[in-house]
């Protein structure tokens, strides 16, 4: 994963530009809500479960974020200030009691059946063991069973492919917070996963 | 089995990349012999990558549509600040690029302006400013004295029936 971050720049560096100008050119910053919004979504659903408000709240996050723009001084960091926020969002909903956090739904696929794009071939993992629908459903389901910060750095690391640093800046802790979050995490979904995971393709 | 399970207590860190110096050196050189160790690492490993290759969920079409409308809502100046100083005989507004009711103002100020010149002759128009300056902003004024110094200098001038044709595709688009 990863991303490029000379390529963000200049679209934040233009997102700013049009945000100033209010000129409402938001060509800019659409493809920087392309870019991001599944993240988005997945982080905020992964967090209070339901998706309508899921989706209301990761609208709030790119309308705070296009609003607050002219005040984020380094472009590069954008997306740990955009999680920033949503993390932020996140917070206030479940404080007010609106985000209800023990809803059985599955974190990562609609109740709705909507299926997950088609996961790009990663070496390591046989592609037959990702075609598994049963799979698929198998990790949804073991991540749901995850403390809300174990799954939100989880989400942040392993689908947005952000660091340590850049996720701890994003949920306000420290990165040794975020690291034992991944390995704990890491410990239960490897215990859940097993029939997955264990195996001696590669025992010499 | 004690060194072994003081290995397996950092197996999860050192899979997620959380160790450094002599803890990691000692994970490294007991899973290079312990298989045991090696197999449950090797699991962790691949729990990893199982992560790594579950993509995030689309949020759903119509949330952008709602952004945009939210944003749209945004103050959004209603014109483009352009400096310009009192323009000169010879200037040309861009079509399209005021709103709709400039046009309309300028135009009825322009033929405000030919109905004083009308009655009262060249000598009784006065300050042409204090004609249209009610309402207007500086840009607004800008582009009515544009108007009113060129049907001064040449009353129903190309740069007068511009204004009025302006006004009409305005409208009309
Ligand atoms: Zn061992």
């Amino acid at each position: 994963m990863g991303e490029d971050r000379d390529e963000v720049r200049e679209l934040v560096v233009r997102a700013k530009v049009a945000c100033r100008a209010r000129s409402g050119d938001g060509e800019a910053f659409g493809a920087l809500y392309r870019r991001y919004q599944s993240g988005i979504y997945t982080f905020i659903r992964s967090q209070v479960r339901e998706a309508e408000l899921a989706a209301d709240l990761t609208q709030d996050t790119f309308v705070r974020a296009w609003e607050s723009l002219p005040r984020l001084r380094k472009e590069g960091a954008f997306r740990g200030w955009l999680y920033r926020i949503a993390a932020n969002l996140v917070r206030d909903e479940v404080k007010s009691g609106r985000a209800r956090l023990e809803v059985t739904e599955s974190t990562l696929a609609g109740e709705d059946g909507s299926r997950l794009p088609e996961p790009a071939g990663k070496e390591g993992v046989p592609e037959e063991m990702l075609a598994s629908e049963e799979m698929k459903e198998e990790v949804r389901r073991a991540l749901d069973s995850l403390p809300a910060e174990q799954r939100a750095a989880v989400v942040m690391h392993h689908m947005e492919g952000m660091g340590m640093s850049e996720i701890a800046e994003a949920m306000g802790v420290r990165p040794g917070t975020v690291m034992s979050r991944l390995a704990r995490a890491r410990e239960a979904l490897r215990k859940e996963l097993s029939r997955y995971v264990e195996g001696s393709d590669d025992e010499v | 089995m004690t060194k072994c399970d003081f290995i397996r207590d950092r197996l999860a860190e050192y899979a997620v990349g959380g160790l450094r110096g002599r803890v990691r050196a000692r994970v490294e050189a007991h899973t290079r012999t312990c298989s045991e160790c090696r197999a449950e690492l090797r699991a962790l490993e691949r729990t990893g990558e199982l992560l790594d290759a579950t993509a995030p969920q689309e949020a759903p079409a119509e949330t952008w549509e709602g952004i945009q409308e939210r944003i749209a809502l945004h103050p959004r100046g209603e014109r483009r600040r352009e400096t310009r100083g009192r323009p000169k005989l010879g200037w040309r507004p861009k079509l399209g690029w005021r709103p709709r009711w400039a046009w309309v103002m300028a135009t009825a100020a322009v033929v405000l302006v030919l109905m004083v010149a009308v009655l009262l002759g060249p000598l009784g128009l006065g300050e042409p400013r204090l004609v249209v300056a009610l309402e207007a902003d500086e840009e607004m004024q800008a582009t009515m004295e544009g108007h009113l110094s060129a049907v001064w200098a040449a009353p129903l001038s190309d740069m007068a029936a511009l204004g009025l044709q302006m006004a009409s595709v305005e409208e009309n688009g």
